[in-house]
């Protein structure tokens, strides 16, 4: 039940002149057909309970979520408010320090506890509503199967203690986001864990390959793209409310202090370390893809891929963006239909989405930027990977394409045969050509000054092209070993 | 390579060890093996180890057979790294005469001396390009693709490397002599220390002030591969094969080394025009993009095909044509999963770091 807001006058304004935005908003609140839709005649009072603080709390996920096969559909519903309540304690700065990580270590015994509640939030906090009422999600936990419920726990527990790690360290005014390591284990709490949750509970429930439980680096890439991404855009929302995220490690680089990222003079200072930040990011790019070779039900790779490809969209935004700095970017209403129609198909489809922001990303590279040709191979290693998955050629077709090329070359047509063809045409264009001309002379026109001209003017631009050309053009080819 | 204990390789032998890709080899051998080496080349006077480093250098026309056996007999190699070819610039008769004659007719002779003198491992330097027709993309291409030969095959130089890559891989445990095992690697667009070619022309561009036009979209990936790469593929093969012979089994089609090509890259495949805009940037330029103009390939094509006009009408070779725009727009990157596979090859040098080296070494050096 989203809020439906009139549209306006800016608004039509701007799909007038966005034709294509129009259209894919269109194409996707029209056509989209979800896999599985949520049955509410079929449902408890408590499980409605719990779609209703699910969309009341969350503002992208409520939709996937919903459309989830009806194996996954409680749980995952579950699975997101838990996380959501353990965030709305950890997001309350009105509680006493203690108090909160003592919720935040023991959230896993709370959701256990039948009409468990918690009303001491304070009253800004937006999702109060969610915690006041959580007796209602812990009588539906209950009725979650035990091998998924394990999962849900077992995160909770790992997340709690996190987030109530950080929690400390941010009362004593400093996240430690110091070295790369502190930011990718930051990124881990709050998002890689979640990812570790979701592909136990794909996996359990059949939904997506084992192998993804070997493979758990691929799965720790699809939460470290997602959140590194959103770290990078919301760097002045977070430099507003006094927290940094980035690694000190990498933005000392660049600037001495923080401060100094956001004044305009160091802007393109700023814009060097946001091109390592991005290049930082990319590089799980290729891994989620191959995270999502390996979900096997369509719900659920809906699910997983359209969170991907937005990031990918908005690490295009933010590349090289230098209003990321002193605004909130955000990519178009239009792009994220389009976005999510595309993501909402195949492997194939989304892969087609990573190339093309993939090649965007790449046109904006700049060769005075110190990240640039890391971010060039980058740009090449998910090209590269697409091709591993969806090659465009086949060694086989290439053989037999040039035995019959050699087979033509021996009994095709015939070099003399060729050159009568060619002259033949040539004779009737000459003679065509000299008949007008002649035409012309004869009705007194006079040619020698025009040939004059030209050829001295034809002659100077072939010699001036060609001796620039022939400088600028490397030649890497046959001039290997 | 320093902690553990130096792989043994018993004694080497690399022809062509004064060339570009041979010296990196030589250098190689001495500092990550423990092994003897000896080199052969025409001369032996440019990168050559002193004489404390303790390889034997041998003067030699490879063409010349009985010199090359003669002095294979003193040497007593029980593994010959094979880098010896001609520089492929020029593409006239008598260079294409010269292809044939060190790249086939002296990689036989190779082949031969290494028959007659009991040689257990023979590793030859053959050419990503034999794979390339030299105008269709190769995309993300592995081992599996043709070698692309006869009238098929436009360069000539490329021609030769894939009838010597032959010769190399049919004398494998052939009946001439079943305890020599041969391998062939096939390197992609080597650069530097020593490369007088690649760099030294993405260099002079800059240096004439002309990068300001780029043809084709730069859409097209490309393998450069930094020569410490190139020459540590070789030694993994060289190793690989000798154990093979230690092994007296033939190993699972899978598994094999001995009578296969494998190509090496640095594995990391970037746009062509980015590689010539990072080796700018290393030789400092202070330059984005902005001053670039990008032509289409087509009006490239037709400006190559003028420019072959014009000078054929002044009877002069084109110093530009249209094969130079098609190799700047061809995509031409390669899968090497063989390698790492078979070999264990991973880059010892980021392409990052050989573009570094290879750019500081050409404006020291290469500058005259």
């Amino acid at each position: 039940m989203a809020k439906s807001k009139m549209a306006t006058a800016s608004q039509i304004l701007y799909f007038l002149v966005h034709p294509n935005q129009l259209r894919a908003v269109i194409q996707w609140k029209v056509w989209h057909e979800p896999v599985h839709r949520r049955d509410p005649s079929k449902e408890t009072a408590t499980e409605k309970a719990c779609f209703y603080y699910l969309e009341l709390t969350s503002r992208s996920f409520a939709a996937v979520i919903q459309e989830l096969n009806p194996e996954l559909l409680m749980p995952i519903c579950l699975f997101y408010l838990v996380l959501r309540g353990l965030d709305t304690i950890e997001d309350d700065m009105t509680l006493d320090i203690n108090e909160k990580v003592k919720l935040l270590r023991n959230f896993s015994e709370h959701m256990e506890t039948d009409g468990w509640t918690f009303d001491k939030n304070g009253p800004d906090e937006k999702d109060r509503e969610l915690l006041v009422h959580f007796d209602q999600v812990i009588i539906e936990l209950k009725k979650v199967k035990r091998p998924y419920y394990e999962v849900i726990k077992d995160i909770t527990i790992k997340m709690g203690n996190g987030m109530a790690d950080y929690a400390l360290k941010a009362e004593n005014g400093d996240l430690g986001v110091e070295t790369i390591k502190d930011y990718e284990l930051y990124c881990h709490y709050v998002a890689g864990l979640v990812g570790e949750g979701l592909t136990q509970l794909f996996v359990e429930s059949k939904l997506a390959n084992p192998q993804l439980l070997v493979r758990m680096d691929l799965t720790e890439s699809m939460g470290q793209f997602l959140q590194k991404t959103n770290i990078i855009r919301d760097v002045h929302e977070d430099y507003v409310d006094k927290r940094r995220f980035w690694p000190r490690e990498i933005w000392s680089k660049y600037v001495n202090t923080w401060d100094d990222m956001f004044l305009p003079e160091n802007r393109e200072k700023a814009m060097n370390c946001s091109s390592e930040m991005v290049l930082n990011a990319l590089k799980h790019a290729d891994e989620c893809l191959f995270y999502m070779a390996g979900v096997r039900d369509q719900s659920v790779f809906n699910f997983v891929a359209i969170p991907q490809t937005m990031a990918m969209a908005t690490i295009d935004l933010v590349f090289r963006n230098p209003r990321i700095f002193d605004s909130h970017l955000k990519i178009t209403k239009g792009d994220a239909c389009q976005l999510m129609s595309d993501s909402t198909q195949n492997l194939r489809i989304v892969c087609d989405v990573f190339k093309k922001y993939t090649r965007r990303i790449h046109k904006k590279n700049d060769p005075r930027d110190p990240s640039y040709l890391a971010i060039s191979a980058q740009c090449g290693k998910i090209e590269q990977f697409i091709e591993s998955i969806f090659p465009t050629q086949d060694p086989k077709k290439i053989e037999a394409a040039a035995l019959q090329e050699e087979a033509a070359a021996a009994g095709g047509m015939g070099f003399w045969e060729t050159a009568a063809l060619v002259g033949s045409a040539l004779f009737v264009l000459l003679a065509i050509g000299g008949l007008m001309i002649g035409a012309a002379w004869f009705l007194g026109a006079r040619f020698n000054h025009t040939f004059a001209e030209l050829d001295s003017k034809v002659r100077g631009s072939i010699t001036t092209t060609i001796t620039t050309l022939a400088g600028a053009v490397p030649t890497p080819g046959h001039e290997e070993l | 390579m320093t902690s553990e204990k130096k792989p043994e390789l018993g004694s080497v032998m690399v022809i062509g060890g004064c060339g570009f890709l041979g010296h990196h080899v030589v250098r190689l051998l001495l500092r990550d093996y423990t092994c003897s080496v000896s080199v052969v080349d025409l001369r032996c006077v440019r990168n050559r180890r002193p004489d404390s480093d303790g390889v034997h250098y041998f003067e030699a026309d490879i063409t010349d057979a009985a010199k090359l056996e003669s002095i294979f007999t003193k040497a007593r190699p029980s593994v010959v790294i094979h880098t010896a070819s001609p520089p492929a610039q020029s593409n006239d008769s008598v260079s294409h005469a010269l292809f044939k004659k060190v790249n086939v007719d002296g990689t036989a002779a190779v082949v031969d001396a290494c028959r007659k003198t009991g040689v257990k491992a023979l590793v030859y330097t053959s050419s990503a390009s034999v794979m390339s027709d030299n105008l269709s993309d190769l995309i993300n291409a592995d081992e599996r693709w043709p070698v692309i030969r006869g009238a098929n095959q436009s360069e000539y130089y490329s021609e030769t490397k894939a009838a010597a890559e032959e010769i190399v891989l049919k004398a494998n445990r052939s009946p001439e002599a079943p305890s020599l095992l041969t391998c062939a690697i096939r390197p992609s667009g080597i650069m530097g220390e020593g490369d007088t070619m690649v760099l030294y022309h993405i260099i002079n561009i800059y240096r004439q002030g002309r990068t300001n036009v780029q043809v084709g979209d730069n859409n097209n990936l490309f393998d450069f591969t930094y020569v410490e790469n190139v020459a540590h593929g070789h030694l993994l093969a060289a190793r690989a094969l000798l154990q093979t012979a230690a092994a007296r089994i033939v190993p699972l089609d899978t598994e094999r080394v001995d009578g296969e090509a494998f190509l090496i890259t640095n594995d990391t495949p970037v746009y062509f025009w980015d590689f010539c805009r990072a080796i700018w940037a290393a030789a400092g330029s202070p330059l984005g993009t902005d001053h670039v103009w990008i032509l289409p390939r087509s009006t490239g094509m037709f400006l190559g095909y003028l420019s072959e006009v014009f000078f054929s009408l002044i009877r002069k070779p084109p110093t530009f044509n249209r094969q130079r725009i098609v190799y700047s727009c061809m995509t031409r990157y390669y899968d090497i999963s063989k390698a790492k596979r078979r070999l264990g090859y991973k880059p010892l040098v980021s392409l990052e770091d050989g573009i570094k080296r290879s750019v500081k070494w050409t404006l020291e050096n290469a500058s005259k």
